[in-house]
């Protein structure tokens, strides 16, 4: 069964000329890991916004179409009321997510659950394995706004880990990560999935998504315009055409193609490995 | 060279923390450098910048803009000489319109030429088109493009930038590198936190490494990719390194002709 299905989805902003969304239908399944990229205002935020069930109710605008997550319609009242506690939505702005009354981190990661009324004993189990899978135990009696970005950003992460989400609906979560935030993250969603949760992940950063996300859209004005694995995609010229980022190496390759007809190729390398083993 | 800004045995604890933020903290920025502050989350990189903004005030230890000492100052009387780019751009981003909010901070300052400074900050990153739109109806990457316009139209001879390129494409990022050049051209200084290795190896020439608030290295930012891998170098500068390219190779365009050349060379390319 899908856990998310969008069914001639629209979306128009009040001030914004041109719609956001436009006839978004799609379906995806629980336990993958969907990544959704474009050039910026291709529509990648807005879709995870409504999918929250967030816009309109937060950033005003009008829906038009049907959004499915969960089973339950994240557009009516009743609908968010049973997916509360089941959605994890992490902007690429830690800080506009953290209470702002906890304490410590510790608390800041028990907000959500203790929030829904969950047993105590299972909402300290609960947030001390997140914290320890994000990597900021070391954290805990820490307040949170003392925090750096990057800190912020895994405590964001961990306080929705604790809640056991059924989805999760990430924009830019890497953004204020270091190397080593990103991997963990990279872990924890991949093992979300395997759990059995869905996860949509809005980002340009091919380098990170390529080696661990299962399914990749390209957004292009409020369109889905390409749907594939995320190696096919990102190794096809063609994409440039959306103004979606590739990886590194296969913009590197594109410029290489550019400057010598003779280099160029119908599938761009894609990683390092694969570059070197065509140039080295 | 003069310096622009400079710390002296600097130290930092947040209040009610006992850990300490920043440890004999010394540094130098000169006119026209360009400095990137590396290090994991939470090595003390935007405290350092905070500081250097009057946001903060040492514990122990100076900071010095232009010369002149930050103790008992606040952030609008460094605002002439220093202008900060926050990592969330919305805590900078308050008028109705994006020329309003471009020419907010040279109002604030009784600048002269104003109109002037905003449409080139706007020109530079390429804001033109949405200058009568409000920030807030802009997809993220571009509000920190107005944020950073907002700077720029300071004029002030230091930036101070959280994370500019974060969530920013490809495009927004060779904007920003260009409008940072022009900046330095006219003996302005940069100062950066990033975790973008593409950036930094782009924009930046020198690189200060932070663990645990103290300074671990200093020197040029490609050697500092090449040896630290933190945060990582791009991928293009890896492969050639791979190949056997010099540090001097390991930007974009003479990595490009480097492959080029090692293709052409290969009897079946």
């Amino acid at each position: 069964m899908s856990a998310f299905t969008a069914t001639g989805a629209g979306f128009r902003y009040d001030a914004g000329d041109a719609a956001a969304l436009v006839d978004v239908t799609l379906s995806l399944n629980a336990g993958t890991v969907t990544w959704f990229t474009g050039a910026p205002g291709a529509g990648t935020s807005t879709l995870l916004l409504l999918a929250a069930g967030l816009a309109p109710l937060h950033t005003g605008g009008t829906a038009t179409g049907v959004v499915s997550l969960l089973g339950e319609n994240p557009q009516s009242a009743e609908g968010r009321e049973r997916l509360a506690g089941r959605v994890a939505y992490v902007s690429a702005d830690p800080a506009s997510q953290l209470s702002g009354i906890a304490e410590t981190v510790r608390r800041e990661v028990a907000f959500a659950p203790a929030n829904l009324g969950r047993q105590r004993e299972q909402i300290l189990a609960s947030a001390a394995r997140a914290m320890e899978r994000m990597e900021i135990a070391h954290l805990a009696e820490r307040a949170p706004a003392s925090l750096s970005g990057g800190e912020q950003q895994r405590v964001a992460v961990a306080s929705m880990l604790a809640l056991e989400p059924g989805a999760w609906l990430l924009d830019e979560p890497g953004s204020a990560l270091d190397a080593r935030g990103r991997e963990t993250l990279a872990a924890v969603l991949r093992d979300e999935a395997n759990r059995g949760a869905l996860v949509m992940v809005a980002s340009e950063d091919a380098d990170w998504l390529v080696g661990w996300s299962d399914r990749l859209i390209v957004m292009k004005a409020g369109q889905l315009v390409q749907d594939g694995t995320p190696a096919a995609l990102l190794a096809d010229p063609s994409l440039a055409e959306t103004g979606a980022g590739s990886t590194a190496i296969a913009t590197f390759a594109r410029a290489l193609a550019e400057r010598d007809q003779r280099l160029a190729s119908a599938s761009y390398p894609v990683t390092v490995q694969d570059a070197l083993e065509r140039w080295a | 060279m003069s310096a622009v800004l400079e710390f002296d045995r600097v130290n930092f604890a947040y209040p009610g923390s006992d850990v300490s933020a920043l440890t004999e903290l010394s540094l130098s920025i000169s006119e026209g450098e360009s400095l990137a502050l590396l290090g994991p989350n939470g090595a003390g990189k935007t405290t350092a910048l905070r500081l250097a903004m009057a946001l903060l005030h040492p514990v122990s230890g100076e900071v010095r803009v232009m010369g002149k000492a930050t103790v008992g100052r606040m952030p609008e009387d460094v605002a002439g000489n220093a202008g900060f780019l926050f990592q969330r751009p919305e805590h900078q981003l308050f008028a109705s319109s994006v020329r309003e909010d471009v020419a907010f901070g040279p109002r604030q300052l009784g600048q002269d030429n104003i109109d002037e400074v905003v449409e080139r900050a706007l020109d530079q990153l390429e804001l033109g088109d949405v200058a009568s739109v409000h920030p807030y109806d802009l997809p993220a990457p571009r509000r920190r493009l107005v944020a950073l316009a907002g700077v720029l139209a300071l004029r002030p001879r230091l930036l101070l930038l959280d994370e500019p390129t974060a969530g920013l494409d490809r495009h927004s990022r060779l904007l920003v590198r260009r409008a940072l050049a022009a900046h330095r051209a006219e003996a302005g200084a940069v100062v950066a936190v990033s975790h973008d290795g593409e950036f930094v190896l782009e924009a930046l020439d020198r690189a200060v490494t932070l663990e645990h608030g103290r300074v671990v290295g200093d020197g040029g930012s490609a050697e500092a990719l090449g040896r630290l891998g933190a945060p990582p170098a791009p991928a293009w500068a890896r492969l050639v390194a791979q190949m056997g390219a010099a540090p001097a190779q390991w930007r974009f365009e003479p990595a490009v002709e480097f492959v080029a050349m090692r293709c052409r060379a290969a009897p079946d390319a």
